[in-house]
């Protein structure tokens, strides 16, 4: 779960937490990408705007380097551009906020199992 | 007293304030300083137990009307609402206000000092926007503070309350620009329904004012009901003042509105430069094909803005970026570069390249690389 | 009877610093009321109410840069998240001749474009134009170089939208600094012309990807003499200007303007050494002289952290070339000087200009020899001369803890060793380093040593300044 607001990590850590899952929490882009190289990860909840690299950038670089984790976008930024872009590059889903969080927790469930 | 008494004194006077104003500071921060962690503390508190509450809707929330004292409790609200919609969202300011802290938010609201406390409660009531307290905020809508009026709006829009739309375009010509604005952002919050309001608003005072109206016009825009097309299209033939006219012009490009295109292009012949470019932007905005032949025209209008405008026009509706294309070849300069601005903008030289990529590049994809990216290309 | 003349000349000469202390002190308790004023509304909502509201008026960013190869990307990238519906990036790169341009398309993904560049108002050849999208629209004029000012101009001529903020590279911006900043224009929309903001001193603090972690006091004490000397204008005087109409300087360093009026009066002045004073005082000068109802306003809490000179030789450098910047505003808008057609604007700020910045250091320099002087030959009155001197220092001091207790509600420097600090820096400043910058100013009325231009500062970029403390 990454993303430079306090209050959507700890909302989504506990609403995770609460559901069952095990969460790691990364709050700027270069620790991001670093955890999802270094840990073993079923899923990425990923903000786009953050310091230092931006969420589509990462997903770039873990594509260009083979890591194939599923990431679902979380983001404000409303233009299509943005959303085709993510789509294209390699996210599972792209969420806008602010989101419902039994529809964001939904689809979650979904990518984990499926 | 003579001169060197006064003197003393005053210099007494001075290294006292300056005692008194070093001690007041160190006592100060330190206060502030505790203060600022208690709040941290709590507000991640509140915030980690809304979002249990969130998560777990079954989970009993602890929490004591004396909340509603706290600003920290109040910005985490603040916080979770921004980020999360839907129906969880609302279920929480029912459970809030079933520990009685609205009761205590509404009835601060009722009271006529402590300015802080009053604003934190309409913030709070806005935020919440639980429909049992429509009353109250309806009243706050009179109230002499600009920011609770501001507030009262915010909530009365949240809760989607309808009889308040007519009281609060009624304030229009009377509020502050930035009273206004976020009126504004409230009627369209409201949507279509505060559609005849301010057409009825605008009709009645554009005439005799501008503020009000235009702000009127632009919100119409923003909300997008074509019903509000055919008015603003008669407001543009009665208005003669250009502070009128311009926004009416951007409304009806924004509504995307075809009954205005002839009035449009008619526009394109002003002699005023801003009708003719405002006009030309709208006729983009709608996009209506038949318009394509005028904006071509516009291309080589003696005013920069217009053939820009012309030029972005072009882009954005299907047909004109042929004509477009045309216009890099042309022997007038801010014509092509105009031409060249408004092909990038809609993706054309990506798209170009692209083409060159697979092998199916055609004059236009070189010209144009040519003329934006300053390459040659060999189509091979 | 000369005995006499030096016994008036030397009090005299306390006297016109009691009075500039005193001046100043007036100027900190109506700066009080000012921020009393804006600074509880500012906690309540308006920022997250402008953030997802669709009528923000959209602003371009100018960010004018010569040879910031070091922090550009970083400057550039950080400022492309801030907190704000639509707005775009400009760079002006201005002839450098390291590899600033290079990076920053190399790292933005940007292409060579052409555009229908029209330069509204006339500036150094612009060689060529790259744009690119990335999280926000970035634009760089790539031209020669003709100084800040010049590539100011160039970038408000490609700007897009219709306010443009003047900054410059190697800052760090608040995340709420531009929507507070706008907000003043949202308030009054068709009046206000110009909003200014807080600068403050980024030495010592500690800054994670371009974003402010934790503000600290600097270790050097030069810059943290400083940090007292903005909190002395930027919290006890600028509120209490802008709140009477006349504020006569938006820092360059963060400077919302409406563009049309910027094109109006021709943009900033190529190789003037003070260039943003120059600009807000003609916009004074231009709309008063029209009647153009308007106004230009500070926003305290719309804050912009920058790195500041850290030694000596260069704080000399930058104070000579903002002397002699200021020599030629006040020679430029002579007219205005206690001119009542002008309101509190000539009669109180530039008044107060004319009196106690650009008259102060030949007065006080000549009150150096003169004081002592008088006292040796017998002129002055000892207890009148100590109680005097003191009565200076005091107010001077008064001036200092004042504005360390007008900042107080905003929250930084809460520990006591940040504390301690600044109230000791407060009592030993009076104590030489007023004096150094004295000694400074008269160097720049006597001709500054080549100064002009960009007057650089060797950059540390803002990642290395942490290591300061």
């Amino acid at each position: 779960m990454a993303d430079d607001s306090e209050t959507i990590t700890t909302l989504l850590e506990t609403a995770l937490v609460a559901g069952g899952y095990e969460v790691t929490v990364a709050r700027n882009g270069p620790d991001t990408y670093e955890k999802g190289k270094t840990e073993k990860l079923d899923l990425v909840i990923l903000d786009h705007l953050m310091p230092g690299l931006l969420g589509l950038e990462i997903i770039e670089k873990w594509r260009a380097e083979g890591i194939e984790t599923p990431v679902i976008v979380l983001s404000g930024v409303d233009d299509d551009r943005t959303v085709v872009q993510s789509l294209e590059i390699g996210a599972v889903d792209f969420v806008r906020k602010p989101f419902r969080l039994n529809e964001l927790m939904a689809r979650i469930k979904q990518r984990i199992s499926g | 007293m003579s001169g060197i008494e006064f003197l003393r004194i005053t210099v007494l006077v001075v290294f006292s304030l300056n005692g008194l104003l070093a001690l007041t500071l160190i006592v100060w921060k330190a206060l502030h300083r505790r203060r600022q962690k208690g709040y941290e503390r709590r507000r991640v508190a509140y915030l980690t137990l809304l979002s249990r509450h969130l998560a777990d809707p079954d989970e009993d929330l602890e929490m004591s009307p004396m909340v509603a004292e706290d600003q920290a409790f109040l910005d985490a609200l603040i916080d979770i609402r921004t980020s999360v919609t839907g129906a969880e969202s609302d279920a929480l300011a029912e459970v809030i206000g079933s520990y009685g802290v609205m009761d205590r938010y509404a009835r601060r609201l009722g009271s006529r000092h402590f300015r802080i406390r009053r604003l934190r409660a309409a913030v709070a009531l806005a935020e919440v926007a639980d429909s049992s307290r429509a009353g109250v905020l309806m009243k706050a809508l009179d109230d002499h503070d600009p920011e609770v009026r501001i507030q009262a709006a915010r909530g009365l829009g949240r809760m989607k309350w309808t009889p308040a739309i007519d009281k609060i375009v009624d304030r229009f010509s009377i509020e502050t620009p930035w009273v206004r604005a976020r009126f504004s952002d409230t009627l369209i919050g409201f949507g279509q329904k505060a559609t005849w309001p301010l057409v009825a608003y605008v009709k009645v005072n554009h005439r005799f004012e501008t503020a009000g109206p235009t702000a009127a016009i632009r919100t119409l825009g923003t909300i997008g009901d074509q019903d509000a097309a055919r008015p603003m299209v008669e407001v543009l033939e009665q208005a003669f003042h250009l502070e009128i006219q311009l926004p009416t012009i951007e409304t009806l490009g924004v509504l995307g509105a075809p009954i205005a295109v002839p009035h449009l292009e008619a526009l394109m012949d002003a002699e005023d430069w801003r009708l003719r470019a405002k006009a030309a932007g709208a006729l983009g905005d709608i996009r209506d094909v038949s318009a394509v032949d005028r904006l071509a025209l516009g291309l080589t209008d003696r005013n920069w803005w217009v053939r820009r405008n012309s030029a972005a026009a072009l882009g954005k509706i299907p047909g004109g970026v042929r004509l477009l294309y045309h216009a890099i070849s042309s022997a007038d300069p801010f014509a092509r570069d105009a031409a060249a601005e408004a092909l990038y903008d809609a993706g054309e030289l990506i798209a170009a390249r692209r083409r060159v990529d697979q092998g199916e590049a055609t004059p236009n994809d070189l010209a144009l690389i040519r003329l934006i990216a300053q390459e040659e290309v060999l189509a091979s | 009877m000369i005995l006499e003349a030096f016994k008036w000349i030397g009090y005299a000469a306390i006297a016109y610093f009691v009075v500039m202390q005193l001046y100043l002190v007036l100027l900190a308790v109506v700066s009080g009321f000012a921020l009393r004023n804006t600074y509880h509304l500012g906690r309540f909502g308006r920022v997250t109410e402008m953030l997802s509201s669709k009528t923000s008026p959209p602003i371009s960013i100018i960010i004018p840069a010569y040879n910031e190869a070091i922090g550009i990307v970083d400057s550039v990238r950080s400022m492309s998240i801030v907190s704000y519906p639509r707005f775009e990036i400009v760079i002006a790169n201005d002839g450098s001749t390291d590899d600033t341009l290079k990076r920053l398309i190399e790292e933005f993904d940007l292409e060579h474009v052409r555009i229908p560049y029209r330069p509204d108002i006339a500036t150094a050849t612009v060689r060529a134009i790259y744009r690119g999208h990335n999280a926000v629209d970035i634009t760089v004029i790539d031209k020669e170089n003709g100084g800040r000012a010049d590539a100011l101009n160039a970038g408000i001529n490609a700007a897009r939208y219709p306010y443009v903020l003047c900054t410059d590279a190697d800052v760090v911006l608040d995340a709420d600094a531009l929507v507070r900043g706008m907000q003043r224009i949202v308030a009054d929309r068709e009046r206000t012309v110009g909003v200014g903001g807080n600068i403050r001193p980024l030495n010592g603090s500690e800054v994670e990807l371009g974003h402010l972690v934790n503000a600290s006091v600097p270790g050097r004490l030069v810059a943290r003499m400083q940090v007292l000397e903005y909190l002395r204008t930027f919290l006890a005087s600028r509120p209490a200007w802008s709140a009477m109409h006349a504020l006569p300087l938006v820092s360059g360093a963060f400077g919302i303007w409406r563009r049309s009026a910027v094109l109006a009066i021709g943009g900033y002045k190529a190789g003037h050494l003070g260039e943003d004073l120059d600009l807000t005082m003609r916009m004074h000068r231009y709309h008063r002289s029209n009647d153009i109802p308007y106004q230009i306003v500070y926003e305290p809490s719309a804050v912009l952290w920058t790195e500041v000179p850290d030694s000596f030789r260069v704080l000399r450098r930058q104070r000579i070339r903002w002397h002699r910047g200021l020599m030629t505003s006040i020679r430029d808008f002579l007219p205005m000087t206690f001119n009542p057609r002008y309101g509190a604007l000539g009669m109180v700020t530039w008044a107060g200009f004319f009196l106690f910045e650009y008259l102060a250091p030949m007065i006080e320099f000549i009150g150096w020899f003169i004081v002592p002087t008088a006292f040796f030959v017998g002129a002055l009155n000892t207890e009148t001369l100590v109680l005097m001197l003191l009565l200076a220092f005091g107010a001077g001091l008064l001036n200092s803890l004042a504005s360390l207790w007008l900042d107080e509600p905003y929250g930084y420097f809460n520990d006591p060793k940040s504390t301690s600090r600044l109230i000791i820096m407060a009592l030993i400043e009076n104590l030489g380093f007023r004096q150094i910058t004295v000694v400074w100013r008269i160097r720049a009325i006597f001709g500054g040593r080549g100064v002009r231009g960009w007057g650089n500062m060797e950059r540390r970029g803002v990642a290395n300044l942490a290591t300061d403390s």
